[in-house]
């Protein structure tokens, strides 16, 4: 298990420009990764709303991933990594579940009334929205998805 | 996430801090319906402190939402910061609830 990144050691070296966790399929595993987006993101002097952003999509995909990936009941490593650039945060996430193609859904905007609201597809709705860019490749076994943000000058 | 709950008379405020996600959408989600089938008929969720609500969160919301409908009670939000209302934009949320600019006009216009 790798845990994020230890910013005592970092002295006079910067932050690492990636950094990668490995959780299980499990939601409460989820947590680990909002603290190291969290971190990474004040590491490098990310907008907290970027950082907010990103953390709110790896919550849609892994959240998806987690309850819909997998058809047998043991555990599975999911691997995430988040990569800071000149112009953009990065997060990648690896799993060995189902094949999914976020890119290929097409969540309606949701407009019915209270009592007919569906939630379902909500959570890429956020994701596109939310995203400048999804790319997702299958490679093997294993589902790679990738969510971009663009940074301004300077962060 | 944490919850704190007041007592404004008939009116319950309920205070939410923190992420609504896929961690704590469960236990958000059941203390309003704890609240509602409670008796709690008028209750308002006060978002000023919520950094962001995933779509676990809208769910619960929803679920929520129809229950006050159902038992003839009101379940109203207050204080959503722009980037939470962004969500509630995008989720098209923003007309399936009651929402106060912030708490104190929610406690007059409900009490």
């Amino acid at each position: 298990m790798q845990a994020g990144f230890d910013l005592g050691s970092m002295k006079g070296a910067g932050p690492p420009s990636k950094v990668m966790l490995v959780i299980q399929n499990r939601i409460a595993e989820m947590q680990k990764v909002v603290e190291l987006v969290e971190q990474f993101g004040a590491a490098h002097g990310v907008p907290q709303a970027v950082t907010n952003d990103l953390n709110q999509s790896l919550d849609e995909l892994l959240n998806n991933t987690i309850s819909y990936g997998y058809e047998d009941q043991r555990s599975h490593d999911i691997i995430i990594s988040l990569l800071h650039t000149k112009h953009q945060l990065i997060a990648e996430i690896q799993d060995d579940g189902k094949i999914f193609d976020p890119r290929k859904t097409n969540p309606a905007i949701p407009s019915s009334p209270l009592q007919s609201r569906k939630i379902g597809g909500l959570g890429l709705h956020f994701v596109k929205s939310l995203m400048d860019d999804l790319r997702y490749t299958r490679v093997g076994q294993r589902n790679t998805t990738t969510i971009m943000k663009n940074l301004q000058e300077g962060t | 996430m944490e919850i704190a709950e007041l007592q404004a008379g008939q009116l319950t405020i309920v205070e939410v801090k923190g992420r609504i996600d896929s961690s704590t959408a469960n236990v958000f989600g059941e203390r309003l319906t704890g609240l509602i089938k409670a008796g709690r008929s008028r209750v308002v969720v006060d978002l000023k402190h919520i950094i962001y609500i995933s779509s676990a969160g809208f769910r619960a919301l929803l679920i929520a939402r129809r229950l006050a409908e159902e038992t003839n009670g009101t379940l109203a939000l207050c204080s959503l910061s722009a980037e939470v209302q962004r969500l509630f934009d995008l989720a098209a949320f923003t007309d399936l609830f009651v929402i106060y600019p912030s708490r104190e006009e929610g406690l007059t216009k409900l009490s």
